[in-house]
């Protein structure tokens, strides 16, 4: 369980019509599976009314009347129910479980496709752990109420109610004083489920402490040892050791109390009917079977009311993460189709930013007023600080996102007249940290470019220096990349993610260099994959490295979001400006590096 | 000897390890083992109540049939007052002693679970470097919360469980074969029928559960994928391939949750029918035999009511046998890591009452890893005084690490002898030993809690906010500490700020500071840092090197000239020995190095001068290849 999870957990929402029947709304299209195990579950209820009352027949007129027949007779009724019983129970079993998986597929389904459309904006605004609770265990809370939750309800309610009527028709006036005890009963179990819950919810917090306690002494051991930290660690890990047992000790015997005072509340009522069914019996007015038949009702009483009282205690907080849910899917995407858009024949002319303004928070301006014309097939270097713009120039550029004013033109159009669709076809991106995703390198390699034959992917692989490496692991390009493409080494995924951007054959490129060092010869490598990518197209180019800047046409020095100096490599350096203070330590480096020193004594 | 002393630990839980896991269990019990049987004995006691109702009811109904006289009481008027007192009175006794016994297991159970927790994370902890360093943090973290967790659960619910069902099963029995043995036997007929059923299907069905689950966890890795990497889905518009992709895990969990409703839907019908019958049986023949007279309507009642408890729980036990048994593996798990042999901490028989001086021989030192052929250390000679300074060079995987490691006794060294201030390394207690030694590493490590407290973390005494301001100060943090809006309560981590590599390195040298130690041991790297803060490090860490031994692993050779000894490692032995000026006369690796550095230097002013760059050649493969 997640930090997100508990945090979120902590929000209950007012039960409301309209979320309610939206709630209702998302069985609409499983309404036949909904009224099946509706009946499904009214009927085994009913049904465990009635074994109570042939029980009582079996009593009064078998025994009583000393009547072999009739119980014979009433006997096979019995089993006769009991096995459409039983059939019943498979119903339900099956009907309300299968709703609840197909409930929860709809709605991963739902909010996951929804997360497709949403613009950047959106994933930069809400973390991605936020994001995942959505899909995974709100929808999973809300499939729970719809099915399993729904059944508790109509099983419960149709157990009473059916009781009651049964009891109504042995003796009412008894069954007005049991159901008089009832409002008591729910309240008491409620009230014990609310307490419950709450500690509950203390001790998982406690538990997501201590296993980032684990967690953290685990990684950071070497220092704990270092810093002879043992003794005070472990004092600090027993104060949260003790609120967690403090906490589950609690819910645990508020657990073991429940049931027994709900109990003894029923034990009550169940006193007041021996005596005074006693009595009514005493004067004719209550069979055996009639008194025996009260006591089985109310003491099977108590297991929907323990039912009810789970739902209502969690009904909140499932509500409250339908409304989450809702909330993800009324949000429009920021960036979409224009009415009218045509898809893009081409992106390899001129492109042009005209006065663009650009802010995430309004008052914050993240790129203000720039004007930039490229021409087809120019190659621009993006430099600076780091949250000096670059990445947004970039962004604004994919479309990711549209400028807040000022027009960004390609081939003398306003680009929100294009299709996002046929824009993003024709931008091949390499990024910072190459995400890969989990699956063979050959898979990931054709993302870039679905309908792609092997020969092709090999091909790109090869034009962006990543054959070498791909052919000597052992399975080749069937390797496995692992999670996140944990099992390559940075490098190496750089090579396969050029190789992806390759296989698109892009017509605007844009590369966000990554900073982490790579070796030597991975390094040569990647220049030479991106070598072949350059060539004729129009690229951009966020560079870190000296040889990626010197490869431009021309450098943008970007700083507080405007471009604070361009030119040529050498033009920059003699300024002796922003470029020249940004870049003599680094290249230094890199020179080292060139010569060899730095293998040696890294 | 173990490290841990009675008084930290109430029970050393690795003496408790037994070859068999239960006995293992058992032993480990201690101190509950009253409790956990006084659990049980309240669970017969509730039992005993609840079968006494039906007993009560029995005596009731043949009262109310005539067949039975009143004992209490003259009339049945007062009778029934009296029987509906003994039913309140039951019900307190039942509910009393279950709540009782359900107190005093999760007393025990989450007892258990936090001797548990406690006794592993300092197992942990004290496990050596060279055990941490294999281990994975995920299986380890795992191991310590899930499978605590199952221990906890075991004796929660599924030992206390499976004993109310046997307790309910036999108690009921007991008092329905009192009543007409016959009848008692034909009640259970099915019984062994439905156990062994119950058993395979749950055994079935946590099968099932854990493929549903690892449905789950593929799911959840395709989402979280595909979020975290929403610019290149955009970038490459595959919304629609994603969709596809998490359509398919989608249906697949969808259809192994319906695979497993599909087996309970089968379990619970079909042994409800044969339960269904098998109480009915037990009905038509108890009620023959109240017809024939042999048997009372009372009795008939009566057992109507306890055969309920002998049969339907029966289903359960299945669950709690297979739900106990994985209990019992990932207690199993435990024990793995309880074997493991902690690092004495407190063991040498050389403690000196004060500090080190730092005077530090290494005689022909070798070492090699556990489980590899070849040394990683060997042939390593050299001394340096009190004070002096040592730096090591050479390229990734030539032992600069290693030979520091040696130090602290993080690994121990397999050949030659290290002296420290004339007395063997290894007769030093570790915890003396690494008090007196500070380490700041290349990438430091930080705890997710405040500034302050990550400064004075490693200190091992109260330190007053004026000393860690001066610590901090004096490390070239202070300013920087300020600029947050937390200031010296800023958290570390998720939940507060990301420091920087430079920053991070420079909260550590506060933290040498303060510990104040005899000898130090640096991981000089500023190549991650701008230059301005390069030169703030580089004055902080000569402040904390002012008096102190110190061992420098050196990346450049600005930092290297200035100690008083360098060692040029490679491939684990040392290939040159002395200080700058003398290594510069030879003709070998060190020299090379620093024409290298000085040919680059002088290079680069060449190039901004002119602003040639732009013909310097570009690195090619056949340039690489020969380096």
């Amino acid at each position: 369980m997640s930090e997100i999870e508990l945090e979120e957990e902590e929000y209950t929402s007012q039960i409301t019509f309209p979320v309610f029947k939206r709630i209702l709304g998302l069985l609409k299209p499983h309404w036949r599976w909904l009224l099946g195990f509706l009946l499904a579950i009214a009927l085994v209820s009913v049904l465990d009314s009635l074994f109570t009352y042939i029980n009582k027949g079996i009593i009064d007129q078998g025994i009583m009347q000393r009547d072999t027949r009739a119980l014979y007779q009433l006997a096979l009724r019995y089993g006769f129910w009991q096995v459409v019983q039983a059939g019943m129970v498979f119903a339900f079993i099956y009907l309300t479980g299968v709703l609840g998986e197909r409930v929860q597929y709809d709605l991963r389904k739902m909010t996951f496709e929804h997360l497709q459309e949403l613009s950047l904006s959106y994933y930069a605004r809400n973390a991605v752990g936020r994001l995942m609770t959505r899909v995974t265990s709100d929808s999973e809370r809300v499939a729970d109420l719809m099915t399993w939750g729904l059944l508790d309800v109509v099983w419960g309610a149709t157990n009473i109610l059916t009781a009651t009527v049964f009891m109504l028709i042995i003796n009412w006036k008894l069954a007005v004083i049991v159901f008089a005890m009832m409002p008591l009963l729910v309240y008491v179990a409620v009230q014990f489920r609310k307490r419950i819950l709450l500690e509950f919810r203390t001790a998982r917090r406690m538990n997501s402490k201590i296993t980032g306690a684990y967690n953290e002494t685990i990684t950071g051991v070497r220092v704990i040892k270092a810093l002879n930290r043992e003794e005070q660690n472990l004092g600090e890990f027993r104060v949260l050791t003790d609120s967690m047992y403090r906490a589950s000790y609690r819910a645990a015997w508020l657990s073991a109390l429940f049931l027994p005072a709900v109990q003894f509340v029923a034990a009550v009522v169940l006193a007041i009917i021996v005596w005074y069914g006693g009595l009514q019996a005493l004067r004719g007015a209550l069979t055996v079977g009639g008194i025996h038949a009260f006591v089985s009702y109310v003491t099977f009483m108590l297991w929907p009311v323990q039912d009810l009282a789970r739902v209502f205690s969690e009904l909140q907080r499932a509500i409250a993460s339908a409304e989450r849910i809702f909330t993800l899917v009324d949000t429009a995407p920021e960036v979409r189709d224009r009415p009218g858009a045509v898809p893009a024949e081409t992106l390899t002319g001129v492109i042009e930013f005209e006065n663009v303004d650009f802010y995430y928070e309004e008052r914050k301006p993240v790129i203000r007023n720039l004007s930039l014309r490229v021409q087809p097939g120019e190659m621009i270097a993006l430099v600076g600080p780091t949250g000096g713009g670059k990445s947004t120039i970039v962004n604004l550029l994919c479309r990711f996102y549209e400028p807040c004013s000022g027009v960004i033109r390609i081939n003398g159009r306003d680009y929100r007249e294009y299709t996002l669709e046929s824009i993003h076809r024709r931008i091949g991106m390499v990024l910072q940290t190459p995400h890969l995703f989990s699956g063979s390198i050959r898979e990931n390699i054709r993302y870039g470019r679905q309908e792609a034959s092997d020969a092709e992917v090999e091909e790109a692989a090869r034009l962006a220096g990543a054959h070498e490496f791909i052919t000597g692991l052992e399975k080749g390009y069937d390797t496995e990349v692992g999670e996140g493409g944990v099992l390559l080494s940075t490098g190496q995924k750089q090579l396969i993610s050029l190789a992806r951007a390759i296989l698109a054959r892009p017509e605007v490129f844009i590369m966000d260099e990554a900073t982490s060092s790579v070796d030597t010869l991975t390094e040569a490598l990647i220049q030479r994959g991106m070598g072949t990518l350059l060539r004729g197209r129009t690229s951009f180019v966020i560079a870190h490295r000296l040889s990626t800047i010197r490869r431009a046409d021309r450098i943008l020095v970007i700083e507080d979001g405007r471009i604070a100096e361009s030119g040529t490599h050498a033009e920059l350096l003699r300024l002796h400006g922003h470029y020249y203070r940004l870049y003599t330590r680094q290249f230094r480096h890199e020179l080292a590096q060139q010569y060899g020193a730095e293998p040696a004594l890294a | 000897m173990t490290t841990t002393s009675p008084l930290q630990h109430p029970v050393d839980l690795r003496r408790t390890l037994s070859r068999y896991r239960l006995a293992g269990l058992w032993r480990m019990m201690r101190g509950f083992r009253g409790p956990y049987l006084g659990a049980t004995l309240a669970l017969a006691l509730s039992a005993t109540s609840k079968t006494a109702t039906y007993l009560l009811l029995r005596y009731f109904a043949d009262m109310v049939a005539g067949e039975a006289q009143p004992v209490l009481g003259d009339s049945l008027t007062q009778a029934f007052a009296w029987v509906a007192l003994g039913f309140v009175l039951l019900a307190l006794f039942e509910g009393g002693f279950s709540f009782l016994s359900g107190r005093l297991a999760a007393y025990t159970a989450e007892g258990i679970a936090r001797r548990l927790r406690e006794y592993l994370f300092d197992h942990i902890q004290r496990l050596s470097v060279a055990y941490h360093s294999h281990a994975s943090t995920g299986d380890l973290v795992e191991r310590s919360t899930s499978d605590v967790d199952a221990v906890r659960r075991f004796f929660a619910d599924q030992a206390i469980g499976a004993g109310r069902i046997v307790l309910l099963f036999g108690i009921n029995f007991a008092a329905i074969y009192r009543l007409h043995p016959r009848l008692a036997w034909a009640s259970v007929l099915v019984i062994p029928f439905i156990l062994a059923i119950s058993v395979w299907f749950f055994r079935r069905v946590s099968q099932a559960y854990e493929a549903y689950q690892e449905q789950e966890a593929r799911l959840t890795t395709t989402l979280q994928e595909n979020l975290s990497g929403v610019r290149v889905v955009k970038a490459f518009a595959r919304q629609d391939f994603e969709k596809g992709k998490f359509e398919t895990e989608n249906r697949r969990k969808f259809l192994r949750g319906r695979k497993l409703i599909w087996m309970h839907s089968w379990f619970w019908s079909v042994s409800d029918v044969v339960l269904g019958m098998q109480m009915l049986g037990g009905f038509v023949y108890a009620a023959l035999l109240a017809i024939q007279g042999v048997i009372t309507v009372g009795t008939y009642l009566a057992y109507v009511g306890l055969v309920a408890w002998l049969i339907w729980p029966i289903r359960n036990l299945g669950r709690m046998i297979v739900q106990a048994s994985t209990g019992l593996v990932s207690y199993g798990r435990l024990v793995d890591i309880l074997r493991e042999e902690p690092e004495p901490l407190e063991e040498g028989d050389y403690r000196p009452s004060g500090p080190a001086r730092g005077a530090v021989v290494f005689e022909n030192v070798s070492f090699t890893y556990k489980d590899e052929a070849l040394p990683a250390l060997e042939g390593i000679t050299f001394r340096c005084e009190a004070g002096q300074s040592v730096a090591l060079l050479g390229s990734t995987g030539s032992g600069k690490t290693t030979l520091v490691n040696l130090l602290p006794r993080f690994h121990e060294y397999t050949g030659g002898r290290i002296l420290l201030d004339g007395v063997e390394l290894k007769r030093y207690p570790r915890a003396w030993l690494r008090r007196q030694i500070g380490i700041v590493e290349q990438e430091p490590f930080l705890f997710s809690r405040s500034l302050r407290e990550n400064i004075a973390y490693g200190a091992g005494r109260e330190v007053s906010q004026e000393e860690i301001e001066a610590a901090a100060r004096a490390a070239a943090i202070h300013a920087v500490i300020l600029s947050f809006p937390d200031g010296y309560d800023t958290l570390v981590g998720e939940r507060g700020v990301t420091l920087s590599g430079g920053q991070k390195q420079r909260i550590a040298i506060a933290r040498a500071l303060l510990k104040d130690p005899r000898i130090l041991i640096l991981d000089d790297s500023t190549s991650s840092v701008d230059t301005e803060t390069e030169a703030l490090i580089r004055s902080a860490l000569e402040r904390l090197m002012q008096g102190r031994t110190t061992f420098i692993i050196a990346h450049r050779i600005q930092s290297v000239m200035n100690a008083d000894l360098i060692l040029v490692l490679d491939k684990g032995r040392i290939v040159q020995m002395g200080a700058h000026e003398t290594l510069l006369a030879q003709d070998g690796m060190y020299r090379r190095i620093y024409d290298i550095q000085t040919r680059v230097d002088a290079e680069l002013e060449r190039m901004i001068s002119t602003g040639a760059l732009q013909e310097q050649h570009t690195p090619t493969l056949s340039d690489i290849s020969h380096v």
